[in-house]
């Protein structure tokens, strides 16, 4: 799994890529909270890039998005396709989260 | 005078009535011994052995060694003769020695020979040998000698008599005009330069001049045999007489004289050996390479033109060229027919 | 083993570096002492040549100038032969070296009517002796020392020849053409001669060959040997025959520069009595005979081969000292490394309280012993750490694999599991992973007419999962059985299993309730993967997703409940995406495509075959590959009510 972070003006983009299974998704947690910490109102997390995401990997989204709605922050998606998109779909978390079709929509 | 040199001069010895005598008495008692055995010999049992007295023209060498081959392995003992060879000398002419009835037989240069018979002596060829002349002219490249041509207006070394034969009708036929100098057989004249062109025999003085350090291709040879002027040499002889009495004997020394060449032929080593010893015996200079080449060259000579064998017959045509020769030189006067010079003795 | 040991390779370096210095040593040695050997030896053979060649060219000039002034003197015409006797008298008596002399007219040039006239005086018994020469048995016009002088004009030396008369000796002839003037024409008139013995040549060669390493021969002008250690050379052979004999065409090539009058040195190999050679030659000018000196390069390099074997002796004993002094170091060196190698093969095979040589030495190997000893230590707290680690983990692994064995002896195993209801067929497999995971199934009758069914998956894995879908199952089976609406259910287990999760753990699930007399069947999924509905007479589809929110994530989250007829013969295949997501080595997906495919298969079969034919076609694909999730699945098969069985069975048997 690779992970980029960008910063914004609006916000922080964090592009995700490859697998975010069981193994990678702690990482992503990680990551995730070093920008929430930081004081980061609005999280774009795009997902173009990434192949596969697991329940653990669901789990962890689910993780950090808690964690900015406790700061009063607010967490994006972008890109979202294929596989990871009927994951979306099917556990309903793109009824949870507002989902753009590009990093830059979601700012 | 100290010096050793030998000259080829030929003594000519008057044969004596008193000679003739003892011959005759001599071959009457070998008729009445040869009776007797023939008269007490059982059927069948070895022929009683007669003593043969063998002479040669020169000393001990090659020249000579199927003679020697045949007396060294009892060729000669194996028919019933007891051969001794008798070395010739300057003084002791191998014809004069037959003649005198110092000896049985010898062997003459068929010119020699005829030289002999022309002047009444009754000897006649038993067996011929050497078919093919050994007479040769030397020259020196670098004397500028090339060719027979070149031979015109030069200084050239001889040696007497029946060796100039050959040489004569060449330059006569050659129209060839040149100062014969009589050489020693040194070769020294030739060697210094005194002479621009040698006789030389190719079994012996061809060899000699390789020996004194002349390369073969820094001469040039010429061969009468090469020349249209081939006469036979070497060949065995004795009286017409000695013949008649004891056909079988003459006949006898042909066959074993040619089975000794035979064997020296494909005994070279062998031969060279028995020659070394025989000259040292009678205290001749002898060395190994000039004795090796003497006998090689005599193969040649004997078996001409890669024949397989040894033929002891005188072919008419090569007497008549000679006798010719020696008539049309003023040498011989007299027509000796063919028939009766040659007495073919071998079955 | 240790064919190749440090002290092998260095004794080897070692000894291979000084045997080439050795080797080398001895061939500079014996290269500039051959040289300075030859370069003495070249000396001293010219030297002898020219001295020799020159002591005798000084005797034979002075017999040569006698003989010229005589021949100068018989130029006058007037000499009577009284004059001419006391003449060659004189020349015997005054000149000890002449052992005779001739003086040899031309045919009657002394006396008109003597055609051969030549006095001869030569040593007889120390004694004058006096003889005349020629005659028809010896015309001396044709002898070398006459014909030569007279054809070539000019006086000359005659090669040498034994003197068969005067005791075997080697003599030569000097021999002078005189002129007088006939008919006031200077013409040829005679020769005269001196013969001198060489037999002190022979005597003065023999002499100087027995001081000499080698020996000296002399040729005549055309080769002859006039002079040999070997008496049967002298004047039998010349060195061309004596080559032709040999088979040697480089010592014919060397006579041919000899004869020629040239002077120099060179390399002869194998010659008869010396062998390997060098021969130094020079001529003596005046009667071109050559003077040769053999030096045997045996007899020459003797000292040299001496010195060389001695210091080759010096040094291969050096080299058996120096080679002995390595390996004692060598070993000496290597042993601690040796007895350090069988600790450290001890302690490898297990025994780390094998002795460790004490370092002696305070040098690379006392160090390396030391730092072998800390590692040891090293070593032990790794190894007791290790144990400890180990055995926490095992602890740690038997405990997961009894919360995996209990949260699997949570889930019904026992199939048929109702066999006394003909209304259905339900059958359910659950292959978990390696490790603990989450994935939950479960049915039970809500009433006579009600059978509840679900599969459910929990994010994640480990015991947190595990813990997660044991509550999840007890919750549910609570609330299912207090409220019937599939929607309901969810929404309360999610309110449950959302309050207090930091973790944000979830929970995917499919529940349904059908009721067996009608075949109506109502469901609800929390973000559950679609299931497959096999109809009884059609291929399969799959049941449109709701995309509702997967439970335990947001409290009040509500879902909703659909409605659906399953028709006898109908199946709902009901699985977690353990499933579409099985793996095979190549890390493709077993995917949804394939599922249906092989589920379409199935139409007919039973709920038990259904799954059995879907795990095998799983186990095909993955085909051996580790399964990273738990692969449930849950097929439920309507089979029609009891009324409507009860029927077709009154009918039947009416």
């Amino acid at each position: 799994m690779e992970i980029t972070i960008e910063k914004r003006d609006a916000g922080t983009l964090v592009r995700v890529g490859g697998r975010m299974d069981a193994v990678a998704a702690p990482d992503f947690e990680k990551e995730c909270a070093g920008v929430v910490e930081s004081g980061e109102k609005l999280v774009v997390v795009d997902l173009a890039q990434l192949e596969y995401i697991s329940s653990a990997g669901l789990r962890s989204i689910l993780a950090t998005a808690k964690k900015i709605k406790a700061t009063g922050g607010a967490m994006k998606f972008s890109g979202l396709a294929g596989m990871v998109e009927e994951v979306f779909q099917v556990s309903g978390l793109g009824t949870l989260f507002e989902v753009a079709a590009t990093p830059d929509e979601a700012f | 005078m100290a010096d050793s040199a030998r000259a080829r001069v030929r003594k000519k010895t008057m044969r004596t009535n008193y000679r003739k005598r003892v011959s005759f008495a001599r071959g009457a008692a070998f008729l009445l011994i040869a009776a007797l055995c023939a008269a007490l010999a059982v059927p069948g049992t070895a022929r009683a052995g007669r003593a043969v007295r063998l002479a040669l023209q020169w000393y001990p060498q090659a020249q000579f060694a199927g003679y020697y081959m045949a007396l060294e392995k009892g060729l000669y003992a194996e028919r019933g003769l007891y051969v001794t060879i008798l070395p010739g000398s300057a003084n002791n002419n191998s014809l004069s020695r037959v003649v005198d009835g110092r000896a049985d037989f010898c062997t003459a240069f068929l010119s020699s020979a005829l030289e002999y018979r022309d002047k009444g002596e009754e000897l006649v060829n038993v067996g011929q040998f050497v078919r093919k002349s050994a007479l040769m002219l030397v020259a020196r490249k670098d004397s500028g000698i090339k060719s027979v041509k070149d031979l015109d207006g030069r200084r050239i070394g001889t040696w007497g008599d029946n060796f100039q034969l050959q040489p004569v009708a060449l330059f006569k036929r050659e129209n060839l005009d040149v100062t014969l100098v009589r050489q020693s057989p040194s070769f020294e004249l030739f060697m210094r330069g005194g002479l621009d062109a040698a006789m030389a025999m190719w079994y012996n003085e061809y060899h000699r001049l390789i020996s004194y350090g002349l390369n073969p291709e820094e001469m040039t040879a010429f061969f009468f045999s090469d020349l249209d002027l081939n006469q036979p040499e070497d060949g065995l002889y004795c009286l017409e007489s000695t013949l008649e009495m004891w056909p079988g004997m003459a006949a006898a020394m042909v066959e074993a004289s040619a089975e000794g060449w035979r064997y020296a032929f494909a005994h070279p080593e062998e031969t060279v050996d028995v020659i070394l010893r025989v000259m040292k015996k009678a205290n001749v200079r002898a060395n190994r390479a000039h004795q090796a080449w003497m006998l090689a060259r005599m193969k040649d000579i004997i078996l001409p033109d890669g024949a397989k064998d040894i033929d002891t017959r005188l072919r008419q045509a090569d007497y008549e060229r000679t006798r010719d020769a020696l008539r049309s030189s003023g040498v011989i006067e007299n027509d000796i027919p063919y028939n009766d010079f040659h007495k073919e003795a071998a079955r | 083993m240790k064919v190749h040991g440090i002290a092998f390779r260095l004794a080897s370096l070692t000894l291979l570096v000084s045997s080439l210095i050795l080797a080398s040593i001895v061939g500079y040695n014996y290269t500039v002492s051959r040289s300075i050997i030859m370069d003495q030896a070249e000396d001293r053979g010219t030297l002898l040549a020219r001295a020799t060649s020159s002591r005798i060219s000084n005797v034979l000039t002075s017999v040569r100038k006698v003989a010229d002034a005589v021949s100068f003197s018989l130029e006058d015409g007037s000499l009577s032969e009284k004059r001419l006797n006391d003449l060659g008298n004189h020349i015997i008596s005054d000149n000890p070296e002449i052992f005779g002399t001739a003086i040899a007219f031309e045919p009657y040039a002394f006396k008109a009517d003597q055609e051969y006239y030549a006095p001869y005086h030569y040593r007889s018994q120390n004694r004058i002796a006096f003889t005349r020469l020629g005659g028809p048995d010896y015309q001396y016009f044709y002898m070398d020392w006459y014909q030569l002088p007279r054809e070539l004009d000019r006086p000359v030396w005659t090669e040498p020849y034994f003197d068969e008369g005067g005791g075997h000796q080697l003599m030569s002839t000097y021999s002078v053409p005189f002129h007088r003037k006939r008919f006031d024409e200077k013409t040829l008139a005679g020769v005269v001669t001196a013969d001198i013995s060489l037999g002190w040549i022979k005597t003065m060669l023999s002499d100087l060959s027995e001081r000499e390493a080698g020996y000296v021969f002399m040729l005549s002008r055309y080769g002859t040997f006039l002079a040999h250690p070997d008496a049967d050379l002298v004047q039998n052979e010349t060195i061309f025959s004596w080559a032709e004999t040999l088979g040697r065409a480089d010592i014919r090539e060397l006579g041919r520069r000899m004869v020629a009058g040239e002077s120099g040195i060179e390399e002869v190999d194998g010659l008869p009595l010396t062998g390997d050679s060098f021969l130094y030659f020079t001529s003596l000018p005046d009667q071109q005979w050559s003077i040769g000196v053999v030096f045997p390069k045996e007899a020459m390099f003797a000292d040299v081969f001496r010195l060389n074997r001695e210091v080759a002796t010096l040094g291969i004993l050096g080299f058996i000292a120096l080679a002995l002094l390595i390996i004692y170091l060598a070993t000496r060196i290597t042993r601690p490394l040796c007895n350090l190698t069988s600790s450290a093969n001890e302690m490898a095979s297990g025994n780390l309280d094998a002795d460790v040589p004490v370092a002696a030495s305070r040098d690379e190997v006392g160090e390396l012993t030391a730092s072998f000893l800390t590692m040891r230590e090293s070593l032990k707290g790794y190894i007791a750490n290790l144990t400890e680690t180990t055995a926490a983990k095992e602890r740690i692994e038997s405990e997961l694999r009894i919360a995996h064995d209990i949260q699997m002896g949570i889930l019904p195993k026992l199939f048929p599991a109702f066999p006394e209801r003909k209304e259905f067929d339900v059958y359910a497999s659950i292959e978990p992973a390696k490790e603990v995971g989450g994935d939950l199934y479960d049915f039970f009758f809500l009433d006579d007419d009600h059978f509840c069914f679900l599969v459910g998956d929990v994010s994640g894995k480990g015991v947190p999962a595990a813990f997660f879908m044991a509550v999840t199952k007890t919750l549910l089976k609570v609330v299912a059985e207090r409220d019937f609406d599939p929607g309901v259910v969810l929404a309360k287990v999610n309110d449950d299993l959302a309050e207090d999760n930091e973790a944000c753990m979830f929970v995917t699930l499919f529940l349904a309730v059908i009721d067996i007399d009608s075949g109506e069947t109502r469901y609800a999924s929390a973000g559950h993967n679609p299931p497959l509905l096999l109809p009884a007479d059609g291929p399969c589809e799959w049941v449109p997703p709701l995309n509702e929110l997967v439970a335990g994530v947001m409290e009040g989250t509500s879902y909703t409940t659909k409605t659906m007829r399953m028709n006898p013969g109908d199946t709902l295949f009901i699985y977690t995406d353990g499933v579409t997501e099985a793996m095979d080595k190549d890390n493709n997906l077993y995917s949804e495509d394939r599922l249906m495919e092989e589920v379409n298969q199935c139409g007919g079969r039973s709920a038990e075959s259904i799954i059995r034919t879907v795990a095998a076609s799983i186990k095909a694909f993955t085909g051996g590959a580790e399964q990273s999730d738990d692969i449930t699945m849950l097929a439920m098969q309507y089979l029609g009510s009891r009324k409507t069985n009860k029927e077709k069975h009154d009918g039947n048997n009416d």
